[in-house]
């Protein structure tokens, strides 16, 4: 996994600087909890009162007061019930949308190279079901624990009031409890991710069963996708069955603590009562009062898993935070910042556009370089194709010309100044890398083509999607309209456009296609080829040619093998040459055609 | 516990939503009846725990230790049946939520491989999966709360007649209570599901932000708006959080009145009890039974509420796998299919006026590409309408599993599963190993593999996603290889891949498939010019046939497409 999870200090670190951001909210959650679960504690004790004094001869005066008192406190502990649970509740989402968009901002602002590199399945998991899992925790867990706790605690405290002899039964419980709880969480968590895991793998396997019906059909898989699915489902029972049985252990050793301490205070209290040394309605008041407990408790013991669920998805959510930059080690928020600003603060001007590589080596594992030593100078206008097969290391050369990695040893440069130190928004003005993808985000078309310059005023869209060729169909669609997930549909020549037109807008001088073209809908390949040329117009281009005739076009070819460039020069040149190059044209030309 | 999955999930009943529902619980009956059974044990004894513990109050006001001492064994012994038969129950449950649950993926799964091509022309893909991740677990809440919701009606009705017994006009206080407060709190939860769900929505939304941001994020970083994205996701995460505390407040309604409805209750019980016992009609006992009957009914009545609302939600997943199971594939076997030709003949798909002759490799090469993917779907009878022939016999007379085992079209949607490579390479039933390296091999693949960690037992963990486009399409071409079917019909085989390795395929193709029957779609010159024959197609029609080369000098159109005007 590339990307990182936070330590449990971290995790902690957090915790505490949450609390410390919200101390009155959560001063009047705890508060409102504490009143409404003393109001609680009312009953049980005015009933013993009532208990008392049916047995002792009393006036129906006394009988009504005691049951008012009762229904009173009932009304007071529903009030402030209401109001805790409602100031909890807007704490928890007000927690939940810091929580969430600081994670949305961090994954904004990992480094360009960990992008590119990370793939988005770890990123996409991070933000829907950690996001949602904790959304769980804090909109539930939390409340009903800090409730759970509270009563609990009160509880205790009103059963002491009793008696504190009549609360020493209920100790008998603390050991059941205590071993059987330690037994199961040390054991759980794993068994839930197991479980977890395995119900995604089950849900996955019927997912790409759906979404590959149709290769199913003409590869006659049928038969494999219901023996995966089923071996999957036994998987899936497997895990299950483990959690199962752990609970199968756990959940008798609760329920028979909750029992004994009844039974006890019962026994025990009735025979101090016989004794003398309390009274009857003691002894009921307390054995209301422990019974009482068990919900509470229950509540409590219920939620501690979730609460460590949590946690994990808390850790995954900060951890994105503890991404490595290519240059230095891992790092902590705070170090991450201190390092964006040491980039801000390095004075390269560049002095040309002028991009150069000198001496380039790069490795993505260690000790194992892709590229060995390139030098090579593009020229301002220039047209540079790279070729050679694939794993030859085109693409990591061109990514390290646009400056998303950094070289292991050497340096590539724009104008003298290195491209890794540049800052990213300098950094784009000067090079873009131009990839395949061509993601058309959820929001208006405008906001589509104007990602660089969000301020950007209407002429210069218009201008942007005119230049591309796709103003026409951009204004049929209107460039208000939302588009992306959920809104308007773009064919996928038209999304390839829209990527386009935002480069034009974010005007870099140089960019660095990486099979820009090779995904062009056939279908509409000749109009993007227009637009593409529309856009490189006037601009340094170092194309990644998948289609010699790109090739062809170009100022110079450089042919890439192993991590070294080969060949290096014109067309022409290459194929007086006679080498590979021209070996490859000829095939790709056919024997008849004379190159021109 | 009986073991899961089962082997056959059996022919489930899609009439209707509530037959599918029935269809589930009769294939569980048995564990659904423990489960009942249980429920039922499991909410009886904590019932009869405050008439125990009345018993021994009126024990202890007596002075009678014998009494206090059976009660309190009586009620130690209820403690201890309420222990057993809660765990047995919530192993039945477990057992009755997965049955449902996997029944479903099982009966979904084979449903969607019994629609194969038709079902993304009919359904959305997601529709089907959220089954899987959605409904599936309503299914299964559905019938785990039945065994709950049984034991909470046998508990209420098991109270009822303790308090009618103990004291008719009380019990009836009760009787009329326990409804009446269901109902009230059965319609405080009406605005509540509203605005869940709106908050619901709202959070789908949110995610959705958020996916989008990751799924694009490599062009976020590169272009730029990140502020802006920051921004809006901010401003979408506060409207969600106005929508959280709009619902929280509503639910605070309903958690004080749960404190209040039952509380009040509970007073008015205990107050006329009170009178009771003060005019010697019921014990000092009876009156702490019935404190604790009122106070206990809140529990079996939140589990019927709940039952009430897992039920409905159940009914609407189930309404959910009821429409796609009732998708029927819109290519049938005819009533009669007729005997499958020898599968040497020619091919051949009148429409187009296209034959693709016995062990050939032919190319074909359409001005519009949609023209060659409309053919491939002909010949392979993707198409209901398709007219194509194999040997002279229409595919449409032939079973489809006759067509399949002979044609195989390859095309780029096509998709890798996850699983080991190997085994997802090796479709058919045993592989050689040596088929399997040459298949590699003529697909260029090799490097692909090399790289992985353990070769060809690495699992894929995301379906090929995790390879770039060149990668997995020089993969699927592999598999298709090694199904080695007796026509294979390729649609743009190498259209991501660079021109080297692409040079390096046509070769191998062509070597690899010598004798067999291929045609590849294909504007790629350095497929084409290794085919044995070119048909260029144009207006959906086939309009020249020749060599590469002869194309290309004779016929101007068919140089254009190829080449894209670059000379």
């Amino acid at each position: 996994m590339i990307l990182p999870v936070a330590d449990g200090a971290q995790v902690r670190a957090y915790a505490r600087q949450l609390i410390r951001r919200h101390p009155r909210g959560l001063a009047a959650v705890l508060g409102l909890h504490a009143l409404a679960a003393v109001s609680g504690l009312a009953a049980p004790r005015l009933l013993g009162q009532l208990v008392e004094s049916v047995q002792h001869g009393t006036t129906r005066l006394t009988v009504d007061r005691l049951a008012g008192a009762i229904a009173a406190f009932v009304v007071v502990q529903s009030v402030l019930v209401r109001f805790a649970t409602y100031a909890a509740a807007r704490l928890g989402e007000q927690v939940l949308a810091e929580l969430r968009e600081e994670f949305v901002e961090r994954l904004l602002a990992i480094p360009l190279s960990t992008v590119e590199r990370a793939g988005a399945g770890d990123l996409v998991n991070r933000v829907t079901r950690d996001v949602s899992g904790l959304s769980v925790t804090v909109r539930q867990a939390v409340p009903e624990t800090i409730i759970a706790a509270v009563t609990a605690c009160f509880t205790i405290g009103g059963l002491l009031l009793v008696g504190p002899l009549l609360a020493l039964p209920s100790l008998l419980a603390v050991p059941l409890l205590v071993f059987s709880t330690r037994w199961y969480l040390r054991r759980a968590p794993a068994g839930y991710l197991r479980e977890n895991a395995a119900y995604a793998g089950m849900t996955d396997a019927l997912a790409e069963t759906v979404e590959g019906a149709r290769t199913v059909e003409a590869l006659r898989l049928a038969r494999r996708r219901h023996e995966r699915i089923d071996h999957e489902i036994g998987v899936s029972y497997a895990a299950e069955r483990y959690t199962l049985r752990l609970r199968t252990v756990w959940f008798p050793f609760c329920e028979i603590s909750y029992v004994v301490p009844v039974v006890a205070t019962l026994l025990i209290g009735g025979w101090f009562y016989l004794s003398g040394w309390v009274t009857l309605g003691a002894v009921t008041a307390a054995v209301l009062y422990v019974q009482q407990l068990i919900d509470p408790l229950d509540r409590l013991l219920n939620w501690l898993d979730q609460l460590q669920q949590g946690g994990a998805s808390l850790a995954r959510l900060l951890g994105v935070a503890n991404v490595r930059d290519d240059l230095s080690g891992p790092q902590s928020v705070a170090a991450w910042a201190g390092q964006v600003a040491d980039r801000l603060a390095l004075p390269a001007i560049p002095d040309s556009e002028r991009i150069e590589a000198r001496d380039v080596r790069f490795s993505y594992v260690d000790s194992r370089d892709v590229l060995h030593g390139i030098d090579l100078r593009i020229e301002p206008g220039e047209r540079l194709a790279m070729v050679g097969p694939s794993g030859a290391g085109k693409s990591t050369l061109g990514r390290l010309l646009a400056g998303v990695h950094a070289p292991r040893t050497g340096e590539v440069t724009v104008g003298g100044a290195p491209l890794a130190a540049l800052p990213l928004d300098e950094l784009r003005g000067h090079v873009a890398l131009v990839t395949q993808e061509h993601h058309v985000f959820i929001g208006t078309l405008r906001e589509n083509v104007a990602l660089a310059r969000p301020g950007a005023a209407d002429e210069d869209v218009r201008g942007a999607l005119a230049a591309v060729d796709a103003l026409d169909w951009a204004l049929a669609i209107g460039l208000d309209t939302e588009v992306g997930a959920g809104g308007a549909t773009l064919s996928p020549a038209q999304a390839q456009q829209l990527a386009l037109a935002r480069l034009v807008l974010a005007d870099p001088h140089t960019l660095v296609l990486d099979e820009a073209t090779s995904l062009l809908d056939p279908r509409a390949a000749r109009h993007l080829e227009r637009s593409l040329a529309a856009v490189l117009e006037g601009r340094t281009v170092i194309a990644i040619a998948h289609r010699l005739f790109s090739a062809h076009d170009a100022d110079r070819v450089a042919v890439v093998e192993d991590g070294r460039i080969t060949e290096l020069g014109s067309h022409r040149e290459l194929i007086e040459a006679d080498g590979a190059y021209a070996a490859l044209w000829r095939s790709w030309h056919g024997s008849a055609a004379v190159p021109s | 516990m009986k073991a899961l999955p089962v082997s056959d999930p059996g022919t489930p009943d899609h009439r209707s939503a509530t037959r599918y529902l029935l269809w589930l619980a009769r294939t569980q009956a048995a564990t659904l009846a423990g489960g009942i059974a249980f429920g039922i044990i499991w909410m009886a004894a904590p019932a009869l725990a405050p008439a125990t513990i009345g018993r021994a109050v009126d024990a202890l006001a007596a002075h009678d230790r014998h009494g206090l001492a059976r009660w309190s064994v009586v009620l130690l012994g209820l403690g201890v049946v309420q222990t057993v038969a809660g765990m047995l129950r919530h192993r039945f449950a477990v057992t009755n939520w997965l049955s449902a649950a996997y029944r479903t993926v099982q009966v979904t799964t084979r449903q969607a491989t019994r629609l194969g091509a038709t079902l993304p022309k009919r359904v959305a893909a997601g529709e089907v999966v959220s089954i899987g991740t959605a409904d599936i677990s309503h299914l299964g809440h559905g019938l785990d709360v039945l065994a709950r919701g049984s034991g909470a009606v046998v508990a209420v009705v098991v109270v009822t007649v303790i308090l009618l017994s103990a004291s008719p006009r009380l019990g009836l206080v009760v009787l009329v209570g326990v409804p009446l407060l269901m109902a009230t709190v059965g319609l405080l939860l009406r605005p509540i599901h509203r605005r869940q769900h709106a908050y619901r929505e709202l959070t789908g939304a949110l995610t959705g932000r958020a996916a989008d941001i990751v799924a694009g994020l490599r062009v976020l970083r590169g272009v730029g708006g990140e502020a802006a994205f920051a921004a809006r996701y901010r401003a979408q995460s506060q409207e969600l959080r106005a929508a959280g505390v709009r619902v929280a407040r509503v639910e605070s309604f309903l958690e004080a009145a749960q404190v209040l409805l039952p509380g009040v209750f509970v007073a008015l019980v205990t107050w006329i009890g009170a009178r009771f016992a003060l005019a010697g009609e019921i014990t000092p006992g009876d009156l702490v039974t019935f404190y604790g009957y009122a106070v206990f009914l809140s529990f079996p009545i939140r589990t019927l509420v709940e039952a009430a609302q897992k039920l409905t939600r159940a009914h609407v997943a189930a309404r959910r796998v009821v429409r796609v199971l009732a998708l029927r594939p819109e290519v049938a076997d005819p009533p009669t299919p007729a005997t499958p030709p020898a599968a040497t003949g020619d091919l051949v798909e009148p429409v187009s006026g296209l034959v693709v002759r016995s062990g050939e490799f032919t190319a074909l090469a359409a001005a519009d590409p949609a023209d060659a993917l409309a053919i491939a779907d002909r010949l392979g009878r993707y198409d209901p309408a398709s007219a194509a022939r194999l040997d002279g016999v229409p595919l449409r007379d032939l079973a489809v599993a006759a067509v399949r085992e002979r044609i195989l079209v390859a095309d780029n949607d096509a998709r890798l599963f996850r699983g080991r490579l190997c085994d997802e390479l090796a479709t058919g039933a045993a592989v050689d190993p040596a088929d399997l390296e040459a298949a590699l091999h003529t697909a260029a693949a090799h490097d692909i593999v090399e790289a992985l960690p353990d070769g060809l037992d690495t699992e894929l963990t995301q379906g090929g996603r995790e390879f770039s486009g060149g990668q997995q399409q020089r993969l699927r071409l592999a598999r298709a290889l090694l199904a080695d079917p007796p026509v294979l019909v390729f649609v743009e085989p190498t259209s991501a891949v660079d021109a080297h390795t692409e040079a390096r395929i046509g070769d191998r193709l062509v070597t690899a498939r010598a004798g067999r029957t291929t045609l590849a779609c294909t504007t790629s010159p350095l497929l084409l010019d290794r085919a044995d024959r070119v048909v260029f197609v144009a207006d959906g029609r086939v309009v020249a046939e020749g060599t590469h080369a002869e194309l290309r000098r004779t016929q101007p159109r068919y140089a254009a497409t190829v080449t894209r005007g670059e000379s």
